[in-house]
């Protein structure tokens, strides 16, 4: 749908009275008298101790562990993306709504043929959770076929070989999996979970807190405003406290 | 509800057939004698826009629609009242003549207010009538042409269909009513002052303020040997209003009582929970000299004798600070000053230092100040109960009560969690393993 059709569309519905509705809608005066938060307001913590929902097979997570760790190793600045925790990070999203795609889009596009070049990026009618598991079994296939052995078992020097070509487009996964865009779905998904809160399962001990200097959930800076060229040694504060 | 306690109120009942003649005190209507018995309130209207008006602000002191208005039309009751002897729901006091009290005369709505006589049978204390007994002959003519303006409702209500055997029997409420109900007007004291004298009448009469703020007995009646030195009311408590330097109002002025009063904040404490209904519904109608009269009758009160509190140890609490820093000051202040009036503070906060539910409950279930015409803007706590556990919250208490100045006993990890529970407030998240 282009801006035209859009705006001849929102035109359409308002003849046809279906925005006439909105008026219905609940309407607030004055203030809101209860300050007790409902559910929808709150985070929802990383479910523990029921093992994986989603990355289920042992390749799977030796292949997303290879990954995280060869894009965030452990080193003197700080764990590693998985010490960190952020393969249970990325599962606990992927059995969610983010694995669900449920803030995407995911009927079709009225016209395939320029989508890409409307929206600027690659599209996808899959869900995260779809494009991981897609994504890992090209992933395993394609060290089996090159190299002979499992993607996990490669060096860190192949894979970040493969990495690079993946990142530079050069890779080509096969049918239905997007190397370049899968490998960009892997990195975010990595850097989230190293840098967040760690009642989402990974930044264990507030490590990717702690290496960047973010000094967490806190309300209130007004304190130290002026303490310029400081370090001012704030302790990171998850939105949970921890012990 | 104890045993002994049903058996209390039996004995009363007993006491309420066999004590005739001490019965005339409290049961003697004379008082009323000054009110029409002819014209009901239905068929009543009054042609004195000023009585009116008076009566209006009469109404307003009173609080009535606090209790009789509660989403089923003005003055239409409905309201469930829970007691320790069963709910009780709040009368129609609308002039309808079917279900509200159309029917009544002035006398019968003398009777009523005053004496706690109603048209069904004896009235139950949860209706302040104790207090309303003070009201003044003129201040009653007023609310009686005031209530003949109110829009009639039909709204049947059974009051006290929910009350227990045997306080479902009114006429227990005659025995009560023996026992501890003064039956006396409003007598002002000739060596005290105008603005004292208007403000014990507003206080022990309108206002009825020791309704909350004096404990009651085990049978519901106000403990007249600790007058105004606070009470509770289960999920809030009603701080001491006497001059106690500790808990209560010792080194308020009179002017700080009279702005708490109308505009919800003296600019160190601010209203909330039922208070900030009150301060809302009724105080902030007060005329400042009123007002400034409540302020100075509560100076005057001697102080309790409640003993400064021990004080906890604050600085070998593990998280407090941090705690505080994080989730409490951008709002209470680095130093627990608050925002004046919009934010309590903590420092010199004395009504804080006494009974914790106040804040317990604020933590639990979040808090709002009152939104008055003069200060609109109602600043709101939000709970913390999804995120601190009892330990945490107890210990954010501890701090803030024993910090700046303050000193108040520890508030036990064991009280957070029962109110916890019984306000239904949501349990701690819990981070995942680290």
């Amino acid at each position: 749908m282009n801006r035209r059709e859009a705006l001849f569309s929102l035109g359409s519905m308002a003849a046809a009275g279906s925005l006439g509705s909105a008026a219905a809608a609940a309407e607030l005066k004055g203030f809101p008298a209860q300050t007790a938060m409902s559910a929808d307001h709150l985070p929802v913590p990383a479910k523990t101790g029921g093992g994986f929902r989603v990355l289920t097979g042992e390749t799977e997570q030796k292949t997303v562990k290879a990954v995280f760790d060869r894009l965030i190793p452990a080193d003197a600045n700080g764990p590693s993306a998985s010490e960190a925790g952020c393969l249970e990070f990325l599962d606990d999203q992927l059995a969610g709504e983010y694995g669900a795609g449920k803030a995407l889009y995911l009927e079709g596009p009225l016209k395939p043929e320029n989508e890409e070049a409307i929206m600027g990026a690659p599209q996808f009618l899959t869900s995260p959770r779809e494009r991981y598991e897609a994504g890992l079994k090209a992933l395993e296939a394609y060290a089996q076929e090159n190299d002979g052995a499992a993607f996990h078992a490669l060096s860190p020097d192949r894979i970040d070989e493969i990495l690079a070509g993946l990142e530079a487009g050069e890779i080509d996964l096969g049918e239905g999996v997007n190397g370049q865009a899968f490998f960009e779905l892997m990195l975010q998904n990595v850097r989230e979970g190293y840098l967040a809160d760690p009642l989402y399962g990974g930044n264990r001990g507030m490590a990717g807190w702690k290496m960047i200097g973010f000094p967490g959930a806190r309300y209130d800076y007004r304190p130290y405003v002026d303490r310029r060229g400081e370090d001012l040694a704030l302790a990171p504060v998850s939105l949970i406290p921890l012990d | 509800m104890a045993k002994w306690i049903k058996i209390a109120g039996g004995a009363v009942v007993l006491a309420a057939i066999g004590a005739g003649g001490w019965a005339w005190t409290s049961l003697n209507t004379s008082r009323s004698g000054v009110a029409d018995d002819s014209v009901a309130l239905a068929d009543f209207t009054s042609d004195d826009a000023e009585a009116v008006a008076r009566g209006e602000y009469v109404m307003r002191m009173g609080d009535c629609a606090a209790c009789h208005t509660r989403g089923q039309g003005d003055f239409a009751g409905g309201y469930e009242i829970p007691t320790p002897f069963g709910t009780l729901v709040s009368s129609n006091i609308t002039p309808d003549r079917d279900t509200g009290i159309g029917g009544m005369t002035e006398r019968d709505f003398f009777d009523a207010l005053r004496q706690g006589i109603g048209q069904h049978g004896f009235l139950y204390p949860a209706m302040p009538y104790t207090a309303y007994a003070k009201l003044t002959d003129g201040d009653m003519h007023d609310l009686w042409a005031y209530m003949s303006t109110v829009a009639p409702v039909s709204n049947d209500i059974d009051e006290n269909g929910g009350m227990a055997f045997p306080y479902n029997i009114r006429l227990a409420m005659a025995g009560w009513d023996m026992l501890f109900f003064s039956n006396s007007g409003f007598e002002p004291e000739a060596g005290e002052s105008e603005a004292w004298n208007r403000g014990k009448y507003i206080v022990d009469g309108g206002g009825h303020c020791s309704a909350c703020h004096s404990p009651r007995n085990a049978l519901g009646a106000e403990v007249a040997a600790a007058y105004l030195e606070g009470g509770s009311l289960g999920d809030w408590s009603a701080p001491d209003l006497t001059q106690n330097p500790h808990v209560g109002l010792g080194g308020s002025t009179a002017e700080d009582i009279a702005a708490y009063l109308r505009k919800g904040s003296d600019g160190v404490a601010v209203a909330a929970g039922p208070m900030a209904e009150a301060v809302e519904h009724s105080l902030q109608y007060l005329t400042e000299e009123d007002a400034l009269a409540v302020g100075t009758y509560l100076v005057s009160l001697p102080a309790s004798d409640t003993p400064a509190p021990e004080g906890a140890d604050v600085a070998s609490l593990p998280h407090a600070a941090l705690d505080y820093e994080v989730n409490c000051s951008a709002c209470h202040g680095l130093s627990g000053e608050g925002i004046t009036g919009m934010v309590p503070a903590f420092a010199g906060n004395k009504g804080l230092l006494g009974d914790p539910t106040n804040l317990i409950h604020a933590m639990l279930k979040g808090a709002r100040a009152p939104h008055t015409h003069e200060v609109q803007t109602a600043a709101g706590m939000p709970s913390f109960a999804w995120k601190l556990s009892d330990e945490r919250i107890a210990e954010l208490l501890d701090y803030v009560r024993n910090s700046w100045g303050n000193a108040a006993a520890a508030v036990p990890a064991s009280s957070v969690a029962e109110m916890r529970a019984s306000l239904d407030a949501r349990e701690p998240m819990a981070n995942p393993a680290q």
